[in-house]
């Protein structure tokens, strides 16, 4: 199994009040930049790289970084700087992307060239996952959330081929034209650095990695859902002629550890004001969600497989709008001492049976003091518990797999 | 509905529908991003003089939705091709809206588009000053609040607005804001090449606008009056971006005083 380390980078010196007075009462997209001090930008910057550094020492085996936009949620915006730093301050975990979102790209030839770099001056290490982005991140853009899709598509298809089709060539696309694709930089890796997709199980995007062996990482999905969307990838994969185990998907968590259960039940409310911001105001659908983001597709396969995915008791809303103890009797955040988050893990493990385990842990308010806490910790006890479920269970993860590694489109 | 028939006309490739009412000389009214109401009461008063044609855009209403409809242009493109096919050129217009944009493309592509033209609270050009909204990040209610300026003067209120939307009408409502989207996405709602190129147009062309416009800054109507040489320009004092629906009557008399 492989383990990497999360969290968003979350800024959190703003109130309630703040965003009930901003447009629309939104934390993104629309929340002033006025509310941002670059002093305190400064300090959190270099606090969460230096969080990551610690994650290499305890000995999680991937860092995985994530971007969004216009939102004090995620300081990560511009994720392949923070990458870039890793890849050089770090020795042996992986960098894994999670992802950089395509659409938004007007020149993904430029993101093919950094994510080189990144390769490189990692020594190789680079997992370069991409994402659709939410409305938000068109939104902020301003790239059509119609093409969405479709953009997501062309970049990636794009990217991989300038990556391992020696230049120069032309592309002249329905989204993207280059007259000249020749960047003289190219990965470390051969054919090219693994590519894993994180989502919230679209099927589209299901299918769509199901037929390039990519792995899907499942955000936070409820468990139920989750083998109805796993069961989409897997008919998928079977029509191309393989068969899926763990290596294909991952799962991220919100994991976090105190020396007592106490303690860090305390402490783990500070997640509370993470993903959603203080003040857990929902979004605007019109930010999340522009019309036409969504599938429109009235293909009656895709009809079918979204009537399959069970309906997940914290959908609307999300588990940002629901109660504390609600979501910890739910399992759907893991936070206790060592001892009993190693024992809820088993059984979420045991049902979800992810190859790649995306441990998410701290946000919102958690102090550094707490959270290298946690880390140590996760380091001590954690994670070589962890270890050993996962060869007990057989989650093989990508890099474990013998023949063809998942993440390389056939090429 | 009084005098009016709804038709289905198969252009380039695809079904148009079309609210078709009245008896006299063609009169091609164009709605705006919100889609197509149908024959309003402005629509049945116009259609005492003329045959009124109001089409529902490509992608709005019961109207296919062409791939290759991606821009304004395609769109004036398209309903050039309607005009030629169904004998309409050289006709008179009004556009409300996006609808008076549309309607500028198709001047601006051609001289024998249309004999009269009125634009009514058309987006098109950037204004200088205020900013066109942008009600692509707002809600639909947002934008209901921010078209009318005195909601209580709506005579037909309780007809378009007073119930709820059934699910249906939100469907439908969902689909027209993608066509928009499609439609006027970048630059929002606005060609930076529109002024310049309107400087071909001969035709008479009323330029008409709300006093109180909070969707399309009235400043706009100066600005399509300094580009289309000729044209008037009348402001209707308290009234919002819509005056064909909060304020028919004065309207109507405008428009039937011009046509």
């Amino acid at each position: 199994m492989f383990l990497m380390r999360f969290t968003e980078r979350a800024y959190v010196n703003y109130t309630e009040e703040d965003v009930r007075n901003s447009p629309n009462e939104a934390v993104r997209l629309t929340f002033s930049n006025s509310n941002f001090n670059p002093e305190e930008g400064h300090y959190l910057y270099n606090m969460y790289l230096d969080e990551y550094e610690y994650s290499e020492e305890v000995g999680f085996d991937g860092l995985m970084l994530n971007e969004h936009h216009n939102t004090p949620t995620c300081l990560g915006a511009t994720m392949n700087l923070e990458a870039a730093i890793l890849a050089r301050n770090t020795k042996k975990p992986k960098i894994v992307l999670l992802g950089n979102p395509l659409p938004i790209f007007d020149n993904p030839i430029r993101l093919a060239e950094e994510l080189a770099e990144i390769d490189m001056i990692s020594g190789g290490r680079l997992v370069s996952g991409f994402v659709r982005g939410t409305g938000v991140e068109s939104l902020a853009t301003n790239t059509n959330p119609l093409h969405n899709r479709a953009r997501f598509e062309e970049a990636h298809d794009l990217v991989i081929k300038t990556w391992t089709t020696p230049g120069p060539f032309r592309w002249e696309g329905d989204h993207y034209h280059f007259r000249v694709v020749n960047p003289f930089q190219t990965p470390l890796q051969k054919p090219h650095p693994p590519v894993w997709i994180p989502g919230t199980g679209s099927p589209e995007t299901l299918v769509w990695c199901a037929e390039r062996n990519y792995p899907y990482i499942f955000l936070e999905t409820d468990p139920q859902g989750t083998q109805d969307m796993k069961s989409i990838y897997t008919e998928a994969a079977r029509e191309h002629g393989y068969e899926p185990g763990p290596e294909n998907f991952g799962y991220l968590v919100r994991i976090h550890v105190q020396d007592t259960d106490e303690k860090a039940y305390d402490v783990g409310k500070g997640y509370m004001v993470g993903n959603i911001g203080v003040g857990r105001i929902p979004l605007p659908r019109d930010y999340a969600s522009p019309v036409g983001y969504g599938s429109r597709s009235d293909d009656p396969r895709f009809l079918r497989l979204r009537e399959q995915i069970r309906s997940d008791p914290f959908r609307v809303g999300g588990l940002d709008s629901a109660h504390y103890d609600e979501i910890l009797d739910s399992k759907r955040w893991i936070i206790g001492s060592p001892e009993t988050v190693v024992s809820q893990l088993r059984e979420v493990l045991s049902y979800m049976r992810p190859g790649i385990l995306a441990v998410w842990t701290n946000d919102g308010s958690i102090s550094h003091e707490d959270t290298m806490r946690c880390l140590e910790l996760m380091g001590q006890e954690v994670l070589p518990a962890l270890r050993e479920i996962g060869e007990e269970l057989e989650l093989t993860d990508p890099f474990q797999k013998e023949g063809v590694m998942p993440g390389l489109t056939a090429v | 509905m009084l005098n009016f028939t709804e038709e289905t006309i198969s252009v380039a490739g695809g079904n148009l529908q079309v609210y078709k009412g009245g008896s006299g000389d063609p009169l091609l009214v164009l709605h705006g991003a919100g889609g197509n109401a149908g024959p309003r009461r402005y629509a049945q008063a116009l259609a005492e003089q003329f045959t009124v044609y109001l089409p529902s855009h490509p992608g709005y209403g019961k109207s296919d939705r062409p791939g290759w409809v991606e821009s304004m242009q395609d769109l004036a493109c398209f309903y050039t091709w309607f005009q030629e096919q169904e004998g309409l050129e050289n006709v008179r217009a009004i556009g409300f809206s996006m609808g008076g944009w549309l309607a500028a493309e198709m001047l601006s592509m051609t001289g024998h588009a249309f004999s009269k033209v009125m634009l009514v609270g058309a987006a098109g050009i950037k204004p200088n000053d205020g900013e066109i909204t942008d009600i692509f990040i707002i809600s639909p209610a947002q934008v209901r609040d921010l078209v009318y300026h005195d909601p209580s003067q709506v005579p037909e209120w309780d007809e378009l607005l007073g119930t709820d939307p059934t699910p249906e009408q939100v469907q439908q409502a969902e689909g027209d804001r993608e066509m928009a989207i499609r439609l006027t996405w970048r630059p929002y709602m606005h060609n930076p090449r529109l002024p310049a190129k309107l400087g071909r147009v001969s035709v008479p062309t009323h330029i008409l606008w709300g006093e109180n416009d909070n969707l399309v800054p009235v400043e706009c109507a100066g600005l399509y009056q300094q580009a289309i040489a000729g044209s008037q320009v009348t402001v209707i004092p308290n009234c919002g971006h819509s005056p064909q629906i909060e304020k028919p009557d004065d309207f109507v008399q405008a428009a039937l005083a011009f046509l």
